[in-house]
C-alpha cells in the first residue's frame, strides 16, 4: 500500500512502477491553485517593482523627462562618488554596531530575564512593545530626548546634575551624531533578540543547569558552554533580522538628521532617498537601490541556505 | 435721383452696420459668454498642503464650490515628507488626471513644462482680465519660454528677521535698521542670555541667510543670474555674501557649529519666539501664523518682524520672496472650471479668505483690511522692492540639494580656503547641470 501523504492521498508511483514523487499530480495542482493568489500579489508588489527598479537603473531618468539608456554608467557612476563611498561606509559601521548593540543587549536582558520569567513579563513586554512602535514615532521620541538645547532630555538632565559643560547638540555635531542615532535605532531593535533569546534559553533542561553546578562549573563556563550554544537558533534569527533591518534602515536617520550635519549620518538607504526624491536622480538612485539589494541577498543567502538544510 | 442713391446708401450702410453690430455682438456673447459661462462637472487639485495653509485652502475651495454648484472638487491629497515634488511627479506620472497643481518651485514648474504637463494660460490671462488684479512682475513670475503657466495666489517676504518683543526690550536693542546696528546688537543679546541670532542650519533654512545677504550685497539681478547659472557660483559675488556672513559669525551672531546644524526652521521659531532664548531669525511669512496659533502670541505687541538691515550697497531695497501658485496641468479634463477656479481665487471673496488667513494675496481685489500689523509690515516692504524669488527653489534640484550641503560646510568652516572649496564644489556640479 501506497504511503500515505499529509493530505492522506497515496503518493504516486510507488506501487504502479511510476516515477516516485514527493506530492501526487492532484496535490501539485492544488498547490499552484492555492499558491496563485500570493504568486499573483508577490508578482505585482515585488517581482514587478524589482524588475522595473533594475531597468530603472540602467536609464539616465530624471525628474520628469524621459529617461535614456545608458548602461552601466550608473553604477560607474556611483562608486566613484565619494557620498556614495562615505555612506557605504557609514552603513557597514552602522549595521555593525547596531546589530552588535542590539543583540548584545537584547541577548543579555533575555539571560536576566531567565533568572526569573514570571516576575519579567512586564518588563519584556515593554521592551517588545518598542520594537512594535513604528520607527517614525521612535524618531519623533528620541528627537526630544536628543535637542539641542536644554529642552532635550539628554541635555536637561546633564544640566540638572551639574555637568552643564557636557550638553551638546548631539545630532547637529559630527562627531556624535551617528553615535547618538546608532543608540536609539538599537533601543527599537532589543525586542526582537530578548524575545528569541529568551525562547531559546528557556528551552535549555534544567538539568543541565544543575549537572553543571555539581560539576562545580563556574558561571562563565555555564555560559559559554551551556547558555551561548543552547540559545544560538534564536541568537542566529535575531542577528539576521536585525542586520537586515538595520541595513535598510531609513525612517529613524530621515526623522532624526535628515542624513546630516553635512551628509554624515547617510546610509546607503538614505543616500537612494536623497537622489532619487530629493535631487529627482531616479535612474541613479535605483542604481544604488539595486546594491542594497544586492547587499541584502548576499547577508541572506548563507542563512536562507542553513535554514532550507535544517527543514530538510 | 440723389435720394434713391441716398437711400440705396444708406440701406447698404445700415445692412454693413447691422453686420457689424451683428458681429460684434456674436463675438462680445462670445466673450463674455466664455467668461460667464458657469463651469460644470468634477475639477481635480492636486493638494499637497498642510496645516493652516490647507485649512485656507479648503476655506477657498468650499466657497468656489457654493459660487458654483454645479462643480464638484476633488482633492487629489498628497501625503509628503522631505520635498512634495517627489510624491508630485509619482502621482503625475502615474497617470492620474488633474486640472490644477498647487507649485511654488520655479525650476519644477520648468521641468512640467519642458515635458508638455502644463498648459499656457496666456488666453486665460487674457479673457479674465487678470492684469486688472495682478502686476506685471507677478505675471512675469509665472512665464517660461515667453508663455504664462502660473497664477500666484499667496506670497511671503523671505528677508524678514523675527524678533520677540520681550526680548529685544530686556536686552535693550531696537529692530535693527543698519549692518552696524544689528552687528552692535549681538553683545547686547547676548549679554541678556540669548543666542542673538539664531541659524537653523539643519536641513534647508540656513541658506535665507545667504540669499538675502548676497542679495544686500549684489542686488536682485545678481541673484537672477546666478539662479540661471549666468553667473558663476565661484564668482566673487558669492563669497562676498559668504564673507559678509563671516562677518556675523565672527562678531558673536550665532550658537556653535553642532548647534546651528542640529536646529531645523521650527527649533529657531520655538527658541526664539516661544523660550524668549533667540533675538532673531529669518525666516518666511508662515512664522506669523505659527507665533498666533501655536504660542498665542499677538503680532506687533509680543512679536514683530524687521527687514534684514541695509547694508548701503545699493542694493537695500532687494527682497527675496516666496509664492504658491496654481497651475493647470495638461491632463485635466475640465480646463473651463479650472480657469474659472483661478479666477475665483483671484477675485475679492476668494483672495479675502487668503488675507484673512494672515496670508499676503497679490491680488489687488483682495480685502487688505484684515492684515494684522506684521502682514502689513511685511507687504509694504514687499510693495515697494525689488524682489526676487527664493534662490534654493530657483535652482535645479540636485545643485538645490548641493548648495544647502555646502552652505553647512560654510557653518562648519567660514574660512576664505573653505569658502573657495565651497563655491568651486557650486560651480563644478552648476556646469554638470546647465
Amino acid at each position: 500500500m501506497a504511503e500515505p501523504t499529509t493530505m492522506g492521498i497515496p503518493r504516486d508511483g510507488q506501487e504502479g512502477g511510476r516515477k516516485p514523487s514527493f506530492f501526487g499530480r492532484s496535490e501539485i495542482g492544488a498547490a499552484y491553485v492555492l499558491l496563485l493568489p500570493m504568486l499573483v500579489l508577490f508578482g505585482c508588489a515585488v517581482v514587478y517593482p524589482l524588475i522595473d527598479t533594475i531597468l530603472l537603473s540602467f536609464t539616465d531618468l530624471r525628474g520628469m523627462a524621459p529617461g535614456k539608456w545608458i548602461g552601466l554608467r550608473n553604477y560607474t557612476t556611483l562608486f566613484g562618488d565619494s557620498n556614495f563611498r562615505a555612506a557605504l561606509s557609514t552603513t557597514i559601521v552602522w549595521t555593525l554596531v547596531v546589530t552588535a548593540l542590539s543583540v548584545g543587549i537584547g541577548w543579555g536582558l533575555a539571560i536576566v530575564c531567565s533568572l526569573a520569567p514570571r516576575a519579567t513579563l512586564v518588563f519584556r513586554v515593554m521592551f517588545f512593545a518598542a520594537y512594535g512602535v513604528a520607527e517614525t514615532v521612535s524618531g519623533f521620541i528620541w528627537l526630544g530626548i536628543f535637542r539641542p538645547n536644554t529642552s532635550g532630555l539628554v541635555n536637561a538632565v546633564l544640566a540638572g546634575i551639574g555637568l552643564d559643560g557636557w550638553t551638546n547638540a548631539w545630532l547637529g555635531n559630527v562627531s556624535t551624531a551617528l553615535w547618538c542615532l546608532m543608540a536609539a535605532y538599537a533601543w527599537t531593535q532589543v525586542g526582537l533578540p530578548l524575545m528569541t533569546c529568551f525562547a531559546s534559553i528557556q528551552t535549555i533542561p534544567k538539568t543541565l543547569f544543575e549537572a553543571a553546578y555539581i560539576d562545580g562549573a563556574r558561571s562563565t563556563s555555564i555560559m559559554r558552554y551551556i547558555v551561548l550554544p543552547l540559545s544560538m537558533p534564536g541568537l542566529r534569527v535575531a542577528i539576521f533580522i536585525n542586520l537586515l533591518n538595520a541595513l535598510r534602515a531609513f525612517d529613524m536617520i530621515f526623522v532624526l538628521t535628515g542624513g546630516g550635519p553635512v551628509r554624515s549620518t547617510e546610509t546607503i538607504g538614505y543616500f537612494m532617498f536623497r537622489e532619487s526624491m530629493l535631487q529627482f536622480k531616479l535612474g541613479y538612485g535605483a542604481a544604488a537601490t539595486v546594491v542594497l539589494l544586492l547587499a541584502v541577498v548576499v547577508i541572506s543567502i548563507p542563512a536562507i541556505i542553513k535554514r532550507t538544510a535544517e527543514a530538510t | 435721383m440723389n435720394t434713391a442713391r441716398s437711400l440705396k446708401r444708406a440701406a447698404r450702410l445700415s445692412s454693413g452696420l447691422f453686420i457689424a453690430l451683428a458681429a460684434g455682438s456674436t463675438a462680445l456673447m462670445s466673450t463674455l459668454g466664455g467668461a460667464l459661462a458657469a463651469p460644470k462637472g468634477e475639477l481635480v487639485v492636486i493638494n499637497w498642503l498642510g496645516g493652516s495653509e490647507l485649512a485656507t485652502m479648503q476655506a477657498v475651495e468650499k466657497a468656489f464650490a457654493a459660487k458654483y454648484p454645479e462643480v464638484t472638487i476633488k482633492e487629489i491629497p498628497i501625503t509628503w515628507s522631505g520635498d512634495a515634488r517627489g510624491a508630485i511627479r509619482t502621482t503625475l506620472m502615474g497617470g492620474e488626471k488633474v486640472d490644477i497643481l498647487i507649485d511654488t518651485w520655479p525650476s519644477f514648474r520648468k521641468e512640467l513644462v519642458d515635458n508638455g504637463m502644463l498648459r499656457p494660460l496666456d488666453e486665460t490671462w487674457a479673457k479674465y482680465a487678470w492684469d486688472a488684479k495682478l502686476t506685471k512682475s507677478w505675471h512675469d513670475l509665472g512665464v517660461v519660454d515667453g508663455k504664462v503657466y502660473s497664477v500666484p495666489y499667496n506670497y511671503g517676504d523671505r528677508s524678514g528677521m523675527w524678533y520677540r518683543t520681550s526680548v529685544l526690550e530686556k536686552a535693550g536693542v531696537t529692530p535693527p535698521k543698519t549692518w552696524d546696528e544689528l552687528l552692535a546688537s549681538f553683545p547686547k543679546l547676548k549679554a541678556a542670555g540669548v543666542t542673538p541670532f539664531v541659524v537653523p542650519g539643519k536641513f534647508w533654512a540656513h541658506a535665507e541667510i545667504f540669499e538675502t545677504l548676497l542679495l544686500r550685497t549684489a542686488g536682485a539681478d545678481a541673484s537672477r543670474k546666478l539662479g540661471k547659472h549666468e553667473i558663476a557660483w565661484n564668482s566673487d559675488i558669492v563669497k562676498t555674501a559668504l564673507k559678509k556672513w563671516r562677518e556675523m559669525l565672527d562678531a558673536g551672531c550665532c550658537a556653535d557649529v553642532p548647534t546651528m546644524l542640529g536646529t531645523d526652521w521650527d527649533n529657531a521659531a520655538d527658541i526664539t519666539l516661544k523660550d524668549e532664548k533667540g533675538g532673531f531669525f529669518l525666516l518666511g511669512m508662515w512664522i506669523s501664523n505659527r507665533a498666533e496659533e501655536n504660542y498665542g502670541l499677538k503680532p506687533g505687541k509680543d512679536f514683530g518682524i524687521v527687514q534684514f538691515p541695509a547694508l548701503g550697497l545699493g542694493h537695500d531695497d532687494a527682497s527675496s520672496v516666496d509664492a504658491k501658485s496654481f497651475e493647470a496641468v495638461t491632463t485635466g479634463q475640465n480646463p473651463e472650471a479650472a480657469d474659472a477656479f483661478m479666477d475665483f481665487a483671484l477675485g475679492a471673496e476668494g483672495a479675502s479668505i487668503w488675507a484673512k488667513a494672515g496670508l499676503a494675496p497679490p491680488s489687488s481685489a483682495a480685502d487688505t483690511s484684515a492684515y494684522g500689523p506684521v502682514i502689513k509690515t511685511s507687504n509694504d516692504v514687499v510693495a515697494k522692492a525689488d524682489v526676487v524669488f527664493v534662490l534654493g527653489d530657483r535652482l535645479p534640484a540636485e545643485l538645490g540639494d548641493e548648495y544647502r550641503t555646502q552652505l553647512q560646510k560654510f557653518l562648519q568652516d567660514p574660512s576664505d580656503a573653505n569658502i573657495d572649496r565651497i563655491t568651486d564644489a557650486l560651480e563644478a556640479k552648476a556646469k554638470e547641470l546647465y
